[in-house]
Parts: structure tokens; C-alpha cells; sequence
């Protein structure tokens, strides 16, 4: 399995996913950014909750959106489909 | 009038200022302004990793930490012509608002007052910048934590762009040859505008001042808690660890 990489600029800054995938499912996601995100641990919990989801921009969008939901997650600028678009440029290789 | 902390760390060590940095949010000093001036540096944003974010073989000599608020890298030369700033204050809707970009424009103001006290064009442009006829000449960041705010930034008063540039990791893509040129032209620093050297300590008066004057409040020069102290000591070992650094 090839980790790719992925660059989406959002308002809020630029974000970087390195993402390996499987039979169309995610395994593992790792992301490097100046974007901003309150409180900024989530971030971890985001990239776990990922894990096992369908590769594709709807799944990885809502299961973001969840995240946000649950951890009260706020990121000026940058929003759940600006992430699930990095990670798709990704998976588009 | 309400009198709030104020410190200056002078030329330090980033590992150890960004301890102190997590301290004084942590801490009980209550709402405080420093600033401080580092040494040959590179500060990560909270997000960033080094690898993907620098060239990491062209960066020997220069002291590399991680900070706890997200946004890009701090890049510190060896001019040593950047006034840094920090506020930790209790986040209240009227001075620090709850509202996170109204925070960053309130504290960013400051920043503006001081820039149109030299007579130049600064506004805030959202999210994070200061600019001055739509240069970059500040960035900032904020984190949060228990009801009160950090705001860390910087005001260039020289920039060495091309080392920046140097030992940063541009990434390839096209889209972000044009990303280069707009890095390039799109900086600027108070030298430049001003077309001559000003006193980094007459700058900071400035700032103090319009510090006091957007705040209503009186500086007063203090030190760090005793609390404050221990909770750096404690720090300190993260800042300086590999784990925290190339995670």
C-alpha cells in the first residue's frame, strides 16, 4: 500500500494529506498544514474517526462533520469538505 | 485604570520562550502582553510536520520547536529584526471576543495602530495577517484553553525572504509555482516601508503604547508566578524533545 499525498488550499490555509487506502476503504491518514483548528487535539480524533471510512468525498465529509458535531471543533476558513477535498486529491493521485 | 501584566523577554532561545509562552496561558499571572525576540529559529505551527514542511538538510543552525497554536512557520534569521509578541487574556466578548476572527482583529489592531502611527496603510485581512498595501508584514496565531486566549505574532522589521525560501519545502505542483511568486511579492517589513532602520525599542514603545490606548488599560512591568515558573520548568523538556518537534 503507497501513502499518497494530496494539497487543497482552503481560506483558512493549506492542507496537506498523506493518506494510504485499501479496497476503497481508508487505513491510514496523516495531515501536515498552517491552517487553524480549536481545540487543536481534535484534529487526532478527526484523523481516527477516519479510519475504515469509504474513500470517497461524501463518507469523508460527513464522518468530519460528526467529528466537529461531537468535539465542537471550529476552524476559521476551513471547513469538513476542504479536508475531505485534500484527502480525495489524494486518493485521485 | 485597570493595570495589566507586562514583560519583555528580550533575545531568547524559542524552546524556552515557547515553555514560557504555555505557561503564562496556563498560569495565574492573569491578562499579560510580552514581548520577545528569537534567536536564529523556526517555529512549526501546531499541524505542520517538519519534514513535509522544510528542507530539513538546509536547516543546520537554526534551533527548530513546535508551538500549540496552529497556522504556518515562524521563520527567525540571524538579523534578529522581528518584534514578537504574546497576550494571554480572559476571553470576555468586549476585549477579547469569543468570536475568533473578532479576537484576532481586535489584537491585530494594535498591530494596525502602531503601523499607521508611521503613517502606512495597515489593515487586518482575515484571517490571521496584518498587511500594509496588502503586503504581509505580520502573521498571528491563537490557541484557546479554559476560557482564555494566547495570541502569538510577529511585526518584521527585516526579513531575509530568499533563506526563507531556502529552507522551506515548497511543494512542486503547479499551482503552487505561483504560490512562490505571491510569497515573494506578496511580504513586506517595516525597514522596506519606512526606506530606513528605526530603533526596535522605539517600535516596541509604539506598541506598548497603542497597547494601552485599544485596551484602556496601564502596562505594568512584571515577572513570571511562581506557578508560572514551575509550570515552565515542566514544559521545558517537550520544547526541547524530538517527539514534540518531528512528530
Amino acid at each position: 500500500m503507497a501513502t499518497k499525498q494530496g494539497i487543497h488550499k482552503s481560506r483558512g490555509g493549506l492542507i496537506r494529506s498523506f493518506v494510504t487506502s485499501e479496497n476503497g476503504i481508508i487505513k491510514d491518514i496523516t495531515i501536515s498544514g498552517d491552517f487553524f483548528m480549536f481545540p487543536e487535539e481534535a484534529l487526532f480524533i478527526i484523523l481516527e474517526q477516519l479510519k475504515g471510512t469509504p474513500a470517497n468525498h461524501t463518507a469523508l465529509r460527513k464522518n468530519i462533520e460528526e467529528t466537529y458535531k461531537k468535539e465542537n471543533i471550529q476552524s476559521p476558513g476551513t471547513s469538513p469538505s476542504d479536508f475531505a477535498e485534500s484527502i480525495m486529491k489524494a486518493l485521485e493521485g | 485604570m485597570e493595570e495589566w501584566r507586562f514583560i519583555d523577554f528580550g533575545l531568547v532561545d524559542i524552546r524556552d520562550m515557547m515553555a514560557m509562552d504555555e505557561a503564562i496561558l496556563k498560569g495565574d499571572g492573569g491578562n499579560t502582553f510580552f514581548f520577545w525576540t528569537p534567536k536564529k529559529s523556526i517555529i512549526l505551527g501546531f499541524f505542520q510536520k517538519a519534514d513535509v514542511e522544510l528542507n530539513l538538510a538546509r536547516c543546520e543552525g537554526y534551533t527548530i520547536t513546535r508551538r500549540i497554536s496552529g497556522g504556518g512557520i515562524a521563520f527567525s534569521d540571524d538579523r534578529c529584526r522581528q518584534i514578537n509578541y504574546g497576550v494571554v487574556g480572559t476571553i470576555d466578548n468586549e476585549l477579547f471576543p469569543l468570536d475568533i476572527i473578532e479576537s484576532y482583529k481586535q489584537i491585530c489592531g494594535v498591530l494596525i495602530d502602531t503601523l499607521v502611527h508611521y503613517d502606512l496603510n495597515a489593515a487586518f485581512r482575515p484571517i490571521n495577517d496584518v498587511v500594509v498595501d496588502n503586503k504581509k508584514i505580520s502573521g498571528n496565531a491563537q490557541t484557546r484553553w479554559e476560557g482564555k486566549l494566547l495570541q502569538n505574532g510577529t511585526l518584521l522589521l527585516d526579513f531575509d525572504i530568499e533563506e526563507m525560501l531556502r529552507i522551506s519545502n515548497i511543494p512542486e505542483e503547479k499551482f503552487l509555482d505561483k504560490k512562490i511568486a505571491s510569497i515573494r511579492e506578496g511580504l513586506t517589513w517595516l525597514d522596506r516601508e519606512l526606506g530606513e532602520e528605526r530603533d526596535m525599542e522605539e517600535v516596541k514603545d509604539i506598541i506598548k503604547q497603542k497597547f494601552e490606548e485599544r485596551f484602556m488599560v496601564g502596562l505594568k512591568p512584571g515577572t513570571l508566578s511562581k506557578k508560572e515558573k514551575m509550570l515552565t520548568k515542566n514544559l521545558l523538556p517537550k520544547y526541547y524533545s524530538h517527539e514534540w518537534t518531528y512528530r
